[in-house]
């Protein structure tokens, strides 16, 4: 059984007339790490929100279809019972600190707490999150005095600690520096290494080629493809959509660089230095 | 519109979240009122928005925890008037639940509504606490004249209140009702409570 | 970035009293005040506040807490003094102004009060982390969410604070009117309370979001990372208290 299976999905905030998300179907398997890319108003965050339960049970409006994760609809349940199991980290870091805590530690706890994870349990998986995002020696500070960056870990890290099945991240590194930046992507790596299913809606097309196993293309709320980021980014329509395909391919397309047998462009560095070309 | 009765006690997510914010809010017009040397307190901005945003329930909620919260940080005194402030939203909830929230000429209405509500709500509250006064200096003024009037001390208290709170209440909601009517559907719509259509 | 409490880190037996305990002693040493109007007793009651602060080592930090009440004493005390309805014994005057002994006196029993209001609270707020505070009461039974209601208060408003003093710089180099006509400042108003306004709800917006992704509205009972802590005395002193309020009650039907 896919770890998400999304049949159909259809829907529209309310007081709108626009359909936001327009009869996508797409099945992501456990372990994957789909990168979902497309331009701005393409629909990226309202399928993060679609596939976390927030829509529609936080914004309401008008749906169709159906979203599973693990085999559970998201429709039929309430958000306090999916939760646990979907775990969203989006742009900007000081909105996604709960406020209510006055250190790193018990910051991630807050989430433990909710869903009441006995306390044992709950001090080995902060340990854990805090080993994995790199956190620990912040542990005792006050969440808001951390840089970006920092901050943008410990809200993973506070959702990891409650093992979602999937976790989303919306665009994590947009408003960070580039250190914040290169940070998140580096824990972003560990997670990867952990088994951990990953959906990552980014602009910066070189994370996506590195990491994802498949790119999912949106563009006004449909799916325009969902393959390989090798296929997806050889197209050639790819401006048609609002992206840019990653530098080294734009590079191996002006010179004309493809692999010989699969007739895709390399899509990353690494791939160029191979002898394929 | 909404489905929900106005004094259903399921508060969503952002209900909630909506109170801390309506306190800050609150704090911050207190504060930019005394930077431009104002004749008025403007310290209910956001418990009033709380009200329109969210009903009466949230909007009474702002106004004691609000109370609750300046009184254990800054003046303990204020706690008394948590009653008086949560009287506040709770009008103002109950107004704008009514559609009383679409003109000025309204919005005044409102605010004359409110400052009476809370006037006639501190006065016992003045009374028992320390015999009738405020502590402001323009309305325990007015109390000392209508007391040298041979006037009972309810009606000087009464008079003390409305000095203070009517003038300072219909600004607010005058000034809350021009913000309210310029925010973004996006912000306002998530703390209704609609059903989720079919598609 | 400091939070909004008045909390003072000492160590000191109020410090270590259970914050339950000490919250029944703000309703009850006020509620005495009020239902018992004799001087004498109100007198000892806010020695006995003061006492505690004494004892909880932030005696200091009261001084600031009153001066802000301070117009309220003082107002108290020149209307009582001069307008009480009972007004009769003179007890001196200077010029045409005249204060009497039963506005007086009646203005010492409310300042009193006032004093003691404001000391027993201090014994809580001065020596009580809020976190704890919360947490005793959610754990007898009070909406956690309302416990985080008042809890990030306390962080988010120095943050909204900090984002606006940004907003007010910017507006002050384009030319903020703090002075001009009534009109002319009440027009400025707004594009300062605009920005907090859109932003905070911009904010809230978001972090209700975070908030139900962090299990906010899961229902079933909710575990504590934090153990709790014992507090020795704890139910001999909510015992005195809890008989001292009845004391008090008879007393006045009695009397």
């Amino acid at each position: 059984m896919s770890i998400v299976d999304v049949e159909g999905l259809k829907y529209k905030y309310p007081d709108t007339d626009k359909l936001v998300l327009d009869d996508i179907s797409f099945k992501v398997e456990k372990g994957e790490f789909i990168g979902l890319i497309g331009r701005n108003t393409a629909g990226k965050s309202s399928l993060c929100f679609a596939l976390s339960g927030l829509i529609p049970h936080f914004f309401k409006g008008a749906y169709g279809g159906k979203v599973l994760i693990d085999g559970a609809e998201i429709k039929q349940h309430d958000m306090g019972e999916i939760a646990a199991n979907i775990g969203l980290v989006f742009e900007n870091p000081f909105s996604q600190m709960t406020g209510s805590k006055y250190s790193v530690y018990e910051e991630i706890a807050f989430g433990l707490e909710n869903i009441g994870i006995e306390r044992e349990k709950m001090i080995s998986r902060i340990d854990e999150s805090l080993e994995l995002l790199d956190i620990t020696a912040i542990k005792d500070n006050n969440p808001f005095d951390l840089s970006g960056g920092q901050m943008q870990r410990v809200a993973i890290a506070s959702v990891i600690a409650m093992r979602p099945d999937v976790l989303i991240l919306d665009e994590p590194t947009s408003q960070l520096d580039p250190q914040g930046s290169a940070e998140v992507f580096k824990v972003v790596e560990n997670l990867t290494n952990e088994g951990i299913t990953i959906i990552m809606a980014e602009h910066k097309m070189e994370k996506v080629s590195q990491y994802a196993d498949k790119v999912l293309l949106l563009d006004n709320g449909k799916i325009i493809d969902y393959d390989t980021p090798a296929n997806v980014f050889s197209r050639d329509d790819l401006l048609e959509f609002g992206i840019a395909a990653p530098v080294v391919t734009r590079v191996a397309k002006a010179l004309g660089i493809k692999d010989a047998q699969s007739g895709e462009y390399p899509v990353t560095l690494a791939e160029i230095s191979r002898e394929n070309w | 519109m909404s489905k929900r009765s106005m004094w259903s006690l399921k508060l969503s997510t952002a209900a909630i979240v909506l109170i801390p914010a309506a306190i800050g809010i609150n704090y911050l017009g207190k504060l930019f009122a005394g930077l431009l040397k104002l004749p008025l307190w403007l310290d209910s901005i956001g418990t009033v928005l709380a009200a329109m945003l969210a009903g009466p329930i949230i909007g009474a909620a702002s106004g004691i925890i609000n109370n609750l919260i300046y009184g254990v940080t800054v003046d303990p005194i204020s706690t008394v008037y948590a009653i008086t402030s949560g009287v506040i939203g709770l009008v103002v909830g109950m107004m704008a639940y009514k559609g009383w929230i679409a003109t000025i000429k309204k919005a005044i209405v409102i605010g004359l509504v409110v400052g009476f509500v809370a006037a006639i709500v501190s006065t016992p509250l003045n009374i028992i606490f320390w015999g009738g006064q405020t502590g402001n200096v323009w309305g325990d003024a007015f109390y000392a004249y209508l007391i040298s009037m041979d006037l009972p001390v309810w009606i000087a208290s009464f008079g003390d209140s409305i000095v203070v709170d009517v003038p300072d209440k219909v600004a607010t909601v005058i000034i809350s009702y021009l913000i309210f009517r310029g925010l973004p559907n996006t912000l306002t719509n998530i703390y209704r409570s609609d059903e989720i259509e079919e598609l | 970035m400091g939070s909004m409490t008045l909390y003072v880190e000492k160590n000191s037996i109020i410090h270590n009293i259970d914050p339950l305990t000490k919250l029944l002693y703000v309703f009850v040493s006020i509620a005495a005040t009020y239902i018992v109007p004799a001087h004498e007793f109100v007198l000892l009651v806010a020695a006995f506040s003061l006492l505690l602060l004494v004892l909880g080592k932030v005696f200091v930090k009261i001084l600031p807490i009153i001066a802000i009440s301070i117009i309220l004493i003082i107002s108290i005390i020149i209307v009582q003094g001069m307008f009480h309805p009972d007004n009769e014994t003179i007890l001196f005057s200077v010029g045409v102004i005249t204060f009497y002994q039963e506005g007086l006196s009646y203005a010492a029993l409310l300042t009193l009060r006032v004093i003691n209001m404001l000391s027993a609270f201090g014994v809580l707020i001065l020596t009580t982390k809020p976190d704890e505070l919360i947490e005793r009461l959610i754990k007898k039974g009070m909406s956690p969410k309302i416990g985080y209601v008042f809890l990030s208060v306390l962080q988010i408003i120095p943050q909204m604070r900090a984002t606006m003093a940004k907003i007010t710089d910017a507006q002050r180099s384009r030319g903020m009117e703090t002075e001009g006509n009534l009109l002319v400042r009440l027009k400025a108003f707004f594009p300062l309370i605009g920005p907090v306004v859109l932003n905070s709800l911009n904010d809230t917006r978001e972090r209700a979001i975070a908030l139900e992704m962090r299990g906010f509205n899961t229902k079933g009972k909710k575990t504590f990372l934090n153990e709790s802590q014992e507090y020795p005395y704890r139910k001999v002193m909510q015992l005195l208290l809890a008989a001292g309020l009845i004391a008090a009650i008879m007393w006045r039907i009695l009397l």
